[in-house]
């Protein structure tokens, strides 16, 4: 498959996968960790939502969802489905060590490599996974902080894990 | 010239075609191993009287249960076991229960203390401005 047609496509089921996962595992409704909740408070007071705040400031400062799909990528990269795996247990020991109460990231990375192995029929390699992650993570952190919380933030309303409900 | 990032990830997925590594046992087993691995894990989990589910919202993952940490922990060890290629007996199957057990007896006598639970359960929420 073309390389740049096959990023995009990575990119957006990466983003699926980490929303979705991270979403459903109530990281908007709360924030998981100390500086989740500084990231959420100072990203209302600039205009954006607190729900999406709160799930930037939960991806910023522990392991969660969008760590576990990039981890999983390079690991099965460099080890294929078990090392999809391996990533994924590495992520539950970064959770403990973080004091980080969630799910997400071990599910996370285990779902991206599922996806990996599904998509590597259709021609999706891993790096493109890697690249595409990287761009996902970009969406929500890099361009506009205050705009991506308040689409996260209807993301959130929309399964019914918004923070002020 | 020497494109060390190009040849160091080319070298360590040369044999990757497949998605499974270097390992010399068959998919098939290997996926075997795996379902033994999780099913050997969770059984005695529960003979050790492990909860089967976590405490209801599931937000809080460190109140073990059979379900969460234990397979997890089953198959990530054994993962690092196959792509060693070190395989043991009867393609892996006797490895698989051993790792199974064990990861269960883990879970229910030395988690707590490899894994403390934090001090301030709702950390990050009794902040003042």
């Amino acid at each position: 498959m073309n390389e740049v047609i096959g990023i995009i496509i990575a990119a957006i089921l990466c983003w699926l996968n980490f929303v979705i996962v991270d979403t459903y595992f109530g990281l908007p409704e709360q924030p998981g960790v100390r500086g989740a909740s500084i990231i959420g408070k100072d990203i209302e007071k600039r205009g954006g939502d607190i729900a999406g705040g709160f799930f930037q400031g939960n991806v910023l400062c522990s392991p969660d969802a969008s760590a576990g799909t990039l981890l999983a990528s390079i690991g099965y990269l460099l080890l294929g489905i078990p090392g999809g795996i391996i990533a994924a247990f590495l992520v539950f020991i970064g959770n403990r060590l973080c004091a980080d109460p969630g799910y997400a990231g071990t599910v996370g990375s285990l779902t991206a490599t599922i996806i990996i192995f599904l998509t590597s029929f259709i021609g999706l390699t891993p790096e493109m996974f890697i690249v595409g992650m990287v761009i996902a993570i970009l969406t929500i952190m890099g361009i506009d902080q205050t705009r991506a919380s308040i689409v996260l933030g209807k993301v959130a309303k929309k399964f019914n894990r918004h923070a002020r409900e | 010239m020497f494109d060390l990032m190009y040849d160091t990830i080319f070298f360590a997925s040369k044999v990757n075609f497949f998605g499974l590594s270097n390992i010399t046992i068959g998919a098939f087993d290997i996926a075997l191993a795996y379902i033994v691995a999780i099913l050997c894990s969770i059984v005695v989990a529960l003979v050790l009287k492990i909860p089967l589910l976590p405490s209801k919202p599931y937000r809080y993952s460190f109140d073990v249960s059979a379900i969460y940490p234990t397979p997890i922990i089953a198959v990530g060890i054994l993962s690092i076991f196959l792509v060693l290629n070190y395989t043991f007996m009867y393609n892996g199957l006797v490895l698989a229960v051993i790792i199974g057990v064990l990861s269960a007896l883990f879970v229910k006598y030395l988690f707590d203390f490899v894994f403390p639970k934090p001090l301030d359960e709702n950390a990050g929420e009794d902040i003042d401005e």
